[in-house]
């Protein structure tokens, strides 16, 4: 049987404010200081009528009309479950209802989205997962055994890592630089790694959903369910990847794209093909055997045409931003004060960096999408004079 | 493809941009095989253009400068503008029965007349070039005689060009100019002509730079009140205000009631040469215009690789994503910049070398490629 494996990434950041300089006052909590919750209210409330509730009850409506045999996962960020429980409760009550079916797993991921993998230390890193493993226990009783690193990031290391930590599973990119020749729908073993396997993005068929679905220059325009699973009843793997945002339902395809009425007609059309079956990633890791092995020295990740970390580290700004909230850590430990240790936490969403991106292609042009920032030089001002003023309180504290 | 262009100055004869941008047009058009005639006012400068292709005709005689202040718009001013015309008038269509002329085009409101003249005479389309109007250079109170020519040089052009869609904008609204025969081609810059700020030794001393009329509609009152709020910030910093004008009194008493005339240089009009290196050496360029139609000093310092903070009201805002944009009016935002280049190298080096690239990107070649794709949509 080939395995149809969904996977949706559900995640908004925690949005800065326009720090200014010469403010005539300024909050004493940092959060508020730092944070912009009336602009963090209003988008995740966009989301959630948009996508959120009616993707969520559309999927647990099919769940429970094929009986067990339509099975899905998500990886929730912390700063989107931080962010549900304030804005929008109820829409933790409908993931923990789709939890509740037994057919959705739960990935694990650093609560704070963060590029904590790439710090020289792993130990943020590691507390960061320990974070996001606990709350999914505590709110959905999750105990899914693959790891989703931010951004899809994925190296032979941070394997390992994943692999210390006890994941039977790791998501990465199936993109050319990694397989060559070989199909991302089987899975692989990572170098350097004693078991861990991976499970690596079919990017053509997700972005046919996520990034095609509605576009007119496309040849395909319009998808159907029916010929969309017939593409996927064509493909001869172990597991079809197909990894996306969750506000593809939505939000960047809209309502009237169709993409509800073709998401609720595919289990059906998918189920009518007998080799295929849904299936989470936890059960593709422990039903099959590794096919090949992959060596990834360097990091690579789902965004951009490279898929590297240029979309956050791409550009000196970048970097030197990143150093710049690195290299608080220590400080910021030593104050042992919990807001000055989340709001640091905070700061580190990678949204933040993608947001300073300045490669000048098509590229650029998702990050404009996402970015509240007029350009890349004004989020980095932003945030560089943000890390000041949170550098001068952590001295302080 | 033989052009009959009109201007009102060339080099060495100038008082304002516009003959730095005849010279290096005419000559790109040259190199691109378009014979141009260019007419303009005789002068005691021995005004040459170098190699073929450009042919410089003298008529009439005219001796103030067009861009000088309004109280130089005497009666004399004007009687000589209007002389000039009739003159060029006359010599264009002498010259072009034997000619064969397949456009005339020319530069700002003095020389619309002689081109109007010469769009019926010859029966040729005519292109005028608007490097400003009146409601740039005279903001609330345009003088209506300019403002008058202006308008029926716009309305009998076959095709408007101008310097930026800011500038598009303005003449669609002030002068109800028809969309369809605006075209927008931005001005360019010779990198070459510049030192570059890489190149030069920078002191300890952070320097601010102001460069340009010191009048209304350049916002130097805005630069010495963002200056003040900058020395809140940052205390090695220097503002340096060049060129002259009517404020310069007010300006030099404003820094002294902020208390900021410490920290404030006045240079005064600096020549050609001096200019180069006055942006290498700055680390901050400032345009906050109230109303620009390009700002080709702007692009002058990205030709330096001197960040820059222009206005959202200028036409050089457009051409570069790699500049900080404000409001005029916005004094703590422009004074939030400053400061953020001048603690931040990496955001100083990234804009600079990017902004750079674009600027070497800005050549005459190109500015003489749109305008001969202008040319050929009207051409006979």
């Amino acid at each position: 049987m080939t395995a149809v494996c969904f996977y949706f990434q559900v995640h908004q950041p925690v949005r800065l404010k326009r720090f200014s300089l010469f403010a005539d006052s300024i909050p004493d909590s940092l959060y508020e200081r730092y944070f912009d919750d009336a602009t963090n209210k209003a988008i995740f409330g966009k989301v959630t009528d948009k996508c959120y509730l009616p993707a969520n009850s559309l999927l647990l409506k099919l769940i429970g009309e094929n009986e067990g045999r339509f099975r899905i996962s998500y990886s929730l960020t912390g700063s989107f479950l931080e962010q549900a429980k304030r804005f929008r409760p109820e829409v933790i009550d409908s993931f923990h209802a789709l939890a509740e079916t037994g057919c959705v797993e739960f990935l694990n991921e650093t609560y704070y989205h963060s590029l904590s993998s790439l710090f020289e230390d792993k130990t943020e890193f590691v507390e960061q997962v320990r974070m996001h493993s606990q709350e999914l226990h505590s709110l959905f009783k999750a105990s899914g055994k693959v790891f989703r690193n931010t951004e899809a990031l994925f190296s032979n290391d941070m394997a390992r890592l994943a692999e210390d930590l006890g994941f039977d599973g790791i998501v990465g990119e199936g993109h050319e630089s990694v397989l060559g020749w070989r199909s991302p729908d089987y899975l692989y073993g990572v170098k350097g790694c004693a078991r861990i396997k991976a499970l690596l993005r079919n990017y053509k068929l997700s972005d046919d959903v996520s990034y095609r679905f509605s576009a007119r220059w496309w040849p395909e325009w319009p998808l159907t369910a029916e010929k969309y699973a017939k593409w996927l009843a064509g493909a001869p793997g172990q597991c079809i990847n197909l990894f996306m945002d969750y506000e593809t339902f939505g939000e960047h395809q809209w309502e009237e794209t169709g993409i509800f009425s073709f998401l609720a007609a595919l289990p059906r059309e998918v189920l009518k093909y007998q080799h295929l079956g849904f299936m989470t990633p936890t059960e593709v890791v422990q039903d099959n055997p590794v096919m090949g092995e992959i060596d990834v020295p360097n990091p690579i990740s789902w965004a951009d045409m490279e898929r590297d970390v240029s979309a956050w580290l791409g550009n000196s700004m970048q970097r030197e931003c990143f150093h710049a909230l690195q290299g608080l850590e220590l400080k910021v430990r030593e104050t042992r004060d919990p807001e000055i240790l989340h709001v640091w936490r905070l700061l580190q969403n990678s949204d933040h960096l993608y947001y300073l991106c300045t490669k000048s292609w098509a590229d650029g042009d998702v990050h404009k999408y996402f970015s509240p920032f007029q350009s890349p030089y004004e989020g980095f001002i932003n945030y560089m004079n943000i890390l000041q003023d949170f550098r001068k309180e952590v001295e302080e504290a | 493809m033989k052009v009959a262009m009109v201007g009102w100055e060339y080099p060495p004869f100038k008082t304002g941009g516009l003959a730095v941008h005849c010279y290096e047009l005419t000559h790109a058009l040259a190199r691109r095989g378009v014979e141009v005639d260019f007419y303009m006012p005789r002068t005691e400068s021995n005004v040459a253009p170098k190699g073929d292709g450009v042919k410089i005709i003298p008529v009439g005689y005219a001796r103030y400068g067009a861009y000088v202040t309004k109280n130089a718009y005497g009666l004399d001013f004007f009687a000589s503008v209007h002389a000039f015309n009739n003159a060029c008038a006359e010599e264009l269509a002498k010259r072009g029965r034997g000619n064969d002329y397949c456009v005339v085009h020319h530069h700002d409101w003095m020389t619309a007349f002689a081109a109007m003249k010469g769009k019926y005479s010859l029966g040729l389309p005519m292109v005028s070039t608007f490097h400003s109007t009146e409601y740039d250079r005279s903001g609330m109170f345009p003088n209506g005689y300019i403002r008058d020519i202006e308008q029926k040089a716009m309305v009998n052009a076959d095709r408007v060009i101008t310097v930026s869609n800011y500038m598009k904008g303005q003449l669609k609204e002030k002068f109800g100019v028809d969309e369809g025969k605006i075209r927008v081609i931005y001005n360019a810059v010779r990198t070459d002509e510049f030192k570059q700020s890489w190149d030069v030794k920078h002191g300890k001393e952070k320097i601010v730079l102001f460069l340009g009329r010191l009048a209304e509609q350049k916002a130097p009152a805005q630069f010495l009140y963002a200056a003040k709020r900058v020395l809140e910030k940052e205390r090695h910093v220097r503002f340096v205000v060049a060129g002259t004008g009517d404020m310069m009194g007010y300006l030099i008493s404003l820094s002294v009631s902020l208390g900021i005339s410490p920290h404030v240089t006045f240079i005064g009009y600096l020549p050609d040469e001096q200019k180069e290196s006055v942006y290498a050496k700055s680390d901050v360029y400032v345009m906050g215009s109230v109303s620009e139609p390009f700002g080709i000093t702007a692009l002058e310092a990205m030709a330096s690789g001197t960040p820059v903070i222009v206005s959202k009201t200028s036409g050089a805002s457009e051409v570069s994503p790699h500049r900080l944009v404000v409001d005029f009016w916005d004094v703590n935002g422009l004074a939030e910049r400053i400061v953020a280049l001048l603690r931040y190298k990496v955001l100083r080096d990234t804009l600079a070398h990017n902004e750079y690239e674009d600027a070497k990107g800005m050549t005459w070649d190109k500015v003489a490629d749109q305008t001969i794709g202008v040319y050929n949509e009207i051409r006979k």
